[in-house]
């Protein structure tokens, strides 16, 4: 016998539960109606939510009015961080006018070397102050992971409630759920030399929303 | 790892008395403490209460260990059906087996660890440095433990018990430079260190080695919790990922991982959410230049299966989020190490003797003052001193208990068979206690049981026995 009949079979023979049919067709019906449970009460101005609690969480937040405002608000906070004008970039956020704005962008995932990563999101959650990214041939992740910054942009109207509210979001616009999905709250942090915190771990040391609409 | 679990009083000793260890967990407990306070108290700020949340939490766990078989059955065929291999081993050996094969299948010579608790219960580190494959464990704390030669002593912060002085000593040895002075203002730096150390082991090692805090039935997921973006990193840049978990540890939908994320960060360190929360779903998509081609999950039972149907199958719920050891007073009177084996504090009082077996383990049920504070933070509502009661009870029914205590508890029961004579020596027991404690109460020095007063005081009773006061009681208010 494998170690895979072994192991279920020992699984079923200390459950003692008979009818695995039953309990099967149980387990699949509990999957495709899935229940939740108790949520938080977010409130009616999810955005306004959204960049409180990022902001908590260490990430910095500016709010523009238009999507034409992003480019500008990108270069003038890599300005005053002074982090330079190169960026790295998620290939869906090539059709705004970065040029314009002075920022060079390359349109790949990120290598070691890169400084500055950009970045959309599929959806963003209020009741944390959470990004929600998912990986696929135009938004690698490594665009979130490697730089030592990273900025986002975040449409207020993807701003969603609750992470169940996100996860519903995922079901009816992908259908299927990417290599990685990330949920991202701020830069990267680690407690474990005297339980001081500590930004920049091993992922991003600053993390930048700008936030339209 | 070689359990040292029958040595839990002789380790105790050591690190009771050791001042180094003994600052650094006192820093520590307030802040957990603390923390976790704070962030169940914010539950409320949202209008959630703690305790729905819990029996939620808890039931959900309940539905996948009540039917544990068929779930594992619907997240194998839904993990192959991404494209992930899953493989299923029955104990530490067969993990290193497995792991080991994968590795020599994909040429790999380096692998770099994100902390895996079974990798420890395994010996995984070991092993893979035994057939020639490097490990490199990049959660820092764990790094910081596998410089030291160490294993970790607390399951979410595995170096709690290294102070920054120590750490300082492990960074300059091993990276190659002179040691510095160094204060609490110097922890970014040493923090950047290893930053830049362990950035070139990711961008360099062929294999990532992750456990996984749930597996998504629903979707063939793993999720990953992390801080540190090490999960991150090690689950997409090599090329092959090797994800190794309990088989307790699905949960059926997303929703359900939803309603427990809103628990285990809280819990943990108090986070409404940690920084870095990854549903990792089969390999590299068409069009993908990046992340793993090769995804493989070993599923392990190493004693996972015996606690089914039996008084301990609720410990199965466990989320390991480390909240019962921040609340304990043994936890943090002898710290992660005296506990012998890879979990510590009351669930590794709990764990240790059911995975490693009962006799190999004889202190470890017994290391609870049955305060409860585990069971009352615990956010599975994992019933911590019943279980650890039931083990004592185990212990007894098997007859694992010293023939002294044995013998003692047999003449007790005789004795309480008369209870006239039991009275008796009863009063003379309580007078002579009595006297023994002096003006004072206290005994400080107690013949009979040394081990009672070699670190406190006795407090000694007021000479007269439970009866007597009683009677005399009742008839005051007769
Ligand atoms: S027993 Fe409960 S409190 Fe302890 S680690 Fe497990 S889930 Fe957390």
């Amino acid at each position: 016998m494998s170690s895979r009949e072994i192991i279920l079979a020992r699984v079923r023979a200390k459950l003692g539960r008979s009818d695995a049919a039953g309990r099967r067709t149980r387990a699949e019906a509990a999957l495709a109606a899935p229940l939740r449970g108790p949520q938080p009460v977010v409130g009616d101005d999810p955005a306004g939510r959204f960049c409180a609690k990022a902001s908590a969480l260490a990430s910095t937040v500016e709010r523009v009015p238009a999507a034409a405002d992003v480019p500008a608000a990108v270069t003038r906070y890599l300005d005053a961080a002074g982090l330079g004008r190169c960026a790295v970039g998620a290939a869906d956020l090539a059709t705004f006018d970065w040029a314009a704005a002075g920022l060079a962008v390359a349109w790949r995932g990120a290598v070691d070397a890169d400084t500055v990563g950009l970045t959309g999101s599929f959806c963003a959650i209020a009741e944390t102050g959470t990004l929600v990214l998912l990986s696929g041939p135009r938004t690698p992740a490594s665009l979130s992971l490697l730089p030592e910054t990273h900025v986002a942009v975040v449409f207020a109207d993807r701003i969603v409630a609750t992470l169940e509210d996100a996860f519903a979001l995922l079901r009816r616009e992908e259908g299927e759920i990417p290599r990685s999905l990330n949920l991202i709250s701020g830069p990267s942090r680690t407690g474990d030399i005297e339980q001081t915190i500590v930004l920049g771990a091993h992922g991003p040391r600053r993390v930048h929303l700008v936030v339209v609409g | 790892m070689h359990s040292q679990a029958m040595f839990f009083r002789a380790r105790a000793d050591e690190r009771v008395d050791n001042p180094v260890l003994q600052r650094a967990l006192a820093k520590a407990k307030p802040l957990f403490v603390g923390k976790r306070a704070k962030g169940i108290e914010g539950l409320a700020d949202d209008g959630m209460e703690f305790e729905a949340l819990r029996q939620a939490a808890a039931a959900i766990r309940n539905r996948v260990v009540d039917d544990l078989d068929v779930w594992l059955e619907i997240f194998e065929e839904r993990a192959r059906a991404t494209g992930a291999e899953v493989l299923w081993a029955r104990d530490g050996k067969e993990i290193c087996q497995l792991v080991i094969d994968v590795a020599r299948r994909h040429g790999v010579t380096k692998a770099v660890k994100s902390k895996s608790m079974l990798s420890e219960e395994a010996s995984l580190n070991e092993a893979l440095a035994g057939a020639g494959i490097r490990p490199v464990e990049t959660d820092l704390g764990e790094y910081i433990v596998q410089l030291a030669g160490e294993a970790p002593s607390h399951i979410i912060a595995p170096a709690v018990h290294k102070t920054l002085a120590e750490v300082e000593a492990l960074f300059a040895c091993h990276h190659g430079r002179s040691p510095l002075p160094r204060t609490a203002a110097d922890i970014p730096a040493l923090a950047g260190e290893a930053r830049q150390v362990l950035r070139q082991h990711f961008l360099s090692a062929e294999m990532g080695i992750s456990g996984a805090n749930f597996l998504i039935a629903e979707t063939g997921s793993a999720a990953l919790v992390t801080n540190e973006g090490n999960g991150r990193m090690v689950t997409s840049l090599p090329k092959v990922h090797v994800v190794i978990t309990g088989i307790e540890k699905i949960v059926p939908t997303l929703e359900d991982f939803a309603t427990l994320m809103r628990l285990l960060p809280r819990s943990a360190t108090g986070q409404t959410i940690s920084n870095y929360v990854s549903l990792l779903t089969g390999t590299r998509r068409p069009g993908e230049a990046e992340g793993a081609e090769k995804t493989v999950y070993i599923l392990v039972d190493n004693g996972r299966a015996g606690l089914l149907g039996s008084p301990w199958q609720d410990m199965l719920r466990c989320i390991r989020c480390g909240a019962c050891m921040n609340h304990c007073p043994v936890y943090f009177s002898v710290g992660g190490h005296a506990y012998g084996w890879v979990y510590p504090g009351p669930m590794g009082s709990v764990l240790t003797p059911l995975y490693t077996g009962l006799e190999n383990a004889l202190d470890l049920p017994h290391a609870s003052t049955g305060c409860n504070q585990c069971g009352a933070v615990c956010p599975v509502g994992i019933p911590l001193s019943r279980l650890l009661h039931d083990l004592r009870e185990a212990q007894v029914a098997r007859g694992l208990r010293p023939r002294r205590e044995r013998l003692g508890m047999w003449a007790w029961g005789r004795l309480a068979r008369w209870p006239g004579l039991y009275r008796w020596c009863a009063r003379r027991a309580a007078r002579y206690l009595a006297w023994l404690g002096g003006a004072e109460g206290r005994i400080r020095v107690f013949g009979l049981a040394p081990g009672w007063t070699a670190g406190r005081d006795l407090p000694a009773p007021s000479g007269r026995t439970f009866h007597e006061l009683h009677s005399s009681r009742q008839t005051k208010i007769g």
